[in-house]
């Protein structure tokens, strides 16, 4: 079924975007994290201008965080002082980021920039994702749990602008909460991510929240950046696609909830693994397109 | 059918008017062009006849134009391994779509200077805005142009598209894809005898958005913190109804 995108000014198989998205959600959904670091290269992939690729896989992140958030302040998993904090920080940093992507679309850069955030981060996240599986995978293996984790005192509890988190049972500095809020932004503006996957290791480990608090306020945060991005897009880049938008929410979202649900019941290692590889995998076909000497010297953009 | 009706109008016309100077006379099949949401492109017939000449010395040229528009063109160069867009060159009045069809093969019949000056080559209408980079060359920009245009599917050159029929008629078919902008299209028929021009005839046809995709992009583009607030709204309440439905399950 073709279906014409007014903003890409493209048709495209409304039926395989749905499939694709439903199939990254459905993974990423198992394994707990926003996916939207495979979608928007695989919508590059099909032919997607990659500004419109990035600023309309936002707002298909803020609906699947929407779904999280309920589903999360329902169990009462969120400290709304900290994601409230997140995103003043995350506001910053998204009109950073649409600033910042304006421009280079003007200078015609904006697609490398893309790629290039692209191969860094998918590199490094399936570098990690997939070490860290093979060694839970052998940990199991070999019958060792892993070690406790010590609760210490860490940076944040030793900067200055300290403030209490009851929800948390923290005492902490404002400071790297709003830092980690603005590179989450800045990530969110410029990748069409929600970036959980930055944000949830730090606040483990540079706040040392509690971690059943954790995802529930880490999503309430990147529900309104990204949103915050959306409207930016709108206003700055206009290239917010609302017909491909749909598309990928409906994929997306039933995607990843389903992918909850199953995933719950299976080993995630293993899961882990076959996303990790797809993430590399992704990355290698970016560096390749960066790096191999193209047919075509000249680009054409209007 | 309805070429045919039309075309046999036409002719019925040749007679009374076979007195008065070499003429030509043209029409379009559609008058407007509605890009909705299952747009997949467009198809178009120009037809026409001519008339008092011999027989056979007439060449008939047809060319459809999309609206014109910036472009700029960059070539990419390897800088510390990676292949980076630079040199950026800009074009204004760059057709978006040109499509030509003839009833031999143009530079046949007409020198390259005609040709360019009557703008029969999309590469002849792009004007050059300021200088190419130092050690480049502009004519290889201009070519790169056409060239990827071509490969978007955006300029096509089809002489063998144009059929004649009886001598004097013919029907040129056009597809317009769904990548071409919407828009003012131009249809330009040049009448040929002899390599001199004798007649050039331009009509118009209007191909624009209807119902939701021209919702969406007026919006985009006219009241942008609106669309941009609706895209979100749309978002929360998607987000929100996958966590009841999911729930109750």
């Amino acid at each position: 079924m073709s279906v014409y995108l007014p903003i890409a000014e493209m048709p495209v198989n409304a039926l395989l975007v749905i499939l694709v998205s439903g199939a990254i959600g459905f993974l990423s959904g198992m394994v707990g994290v926003g996916g939207g670091f495979v979608l928007t290269p695989a919508l590059i992939f099909m032919g997607v201008p990659p500004a419109v690729a990035v600023a309309t896989q936002g707002s298909q992140i803020t609906a699947s965080s929407v779904s999280g958030v309920i589903a999360h302040s329902r169990r009462r998993g969120l400290d709304l002082r900290i994601a409230l904090l997140l995103t003043i920080g995350g506001i910053a940093g998204t009109t950073t980021g649409v600033t910042i992507f304006a421009l280079l679309k003007r200078q015609g850069q904006v697609d490398l920039l893309i790629t290039f955030l692209y191969v860094v981060l998918l590199s490094v996240v399936g570098s990690l994702m997939l070490w860290e599986s093979v060694r839970a995978m052998r940990r199991r293996a070999m019958g060792i749990t892993p070690p406790r984790r010590q609760r210490k005192r860490g940076l944040a509890h030793r900067l200055p602008l300290r403030m209490r988190f009851p929800r948390s049972g923290l005492y902490i500095s404002v400071i790297p909460i709003l830092v980690i809020g603005a590179f989450t932004g800045l990530l969110a503006a410029m990748m069409g991510v929600g970036g959980g996957f930055v944000m949830v290791p730090a606040m483990i480990y540079m706040l040392r929240m509690p971690g059943n608090l954790v995802v529930g306020t880490s999503l309430f945060a990147i529900t309104l950046m990204t949103a915050q991005a959306t409207i930016q897009h709108a206003l700055q880049t206009k290239t917010v696609d609302a017909i491909l938008a749909v598309l990928l929410m409906v994929g997306g979202v039933v995607g990843a909830q389903w992918g909850a649900r199953v995933g719950s019941r299976l080993k995630a290692d293993e899961l882990r693994v076959i996303l990790a590889l797809v993430v590399v995998g992704t990355a290698l076909r970016l560096v390749w397109d960066l790096v191999s000497r193209p047919a075509e010297l000249f680009s054409l953009a209007t | 059918m309805r070429v045919l009706a039309a075309l046999a109008l036409l002719c019925c016309t040749t007679e009374a008017r076979a007195q008065r100077l070499p003429d030509l006379a043209t029409g379009i099949t559609e008058e407007s062009i509605s890009v909705a949401s299952d747009y997949r492109g467009a198809r178009l017939t120009v037809f026409g006849v001519h008339w008092g000449g011999g027989r056979g010395d007439a060449d008939v040229v047809v060319t459809l134009q999309g609206p014109r528009a910036d472009a700029v063109v960059r070539r990419k160069r390897n800088i510390f391994g990676l292949w980076i867009n630079t040199d950026p060159v800009r074009f204004s009045r760059v057709p978006t779509f040109f499509a030509l069809a003839s009833t031999r093969p143009i530079d046949g019949f007409l020198a390259p200077d005609v040709i360019w000056r009557l703008g029969l080559d999309p590469g002849a209408l792009a004007q050059l805005e300021g200088a190419t980079p130092d050690d480049t060359d502009p004519a290889a920009y201009r070519r790169a142009l056409v060239r990827l245009k071509r490969r978007a599917g955006l300029y096509r050159e089809s002489p063998e598209s144009l059929r004649v029929r009886d001598n004097n008629a013919f029907t040129v078919p056009f597809i317009i894809p769904a990548n071409a902008p919407v828009g003012v299209y131009q249809v330009n028929v040049h009448l040929f005898r002899g390599g001199e021009l004798i007649r050039e005839e331009t009509s118009e046809i209007v191909v624009s958005r209807i119902g939701i995709e021209k919702t969406v992009y007026t919006a985009a583009q006219d009241r942008p913190t609106l669309y941009g607030f609706a895209v979100v709204v749309i978002a929360v309440l998607f987000g929100w109804a996958a966590a009841f439905v999911f729930r109750r399950r």
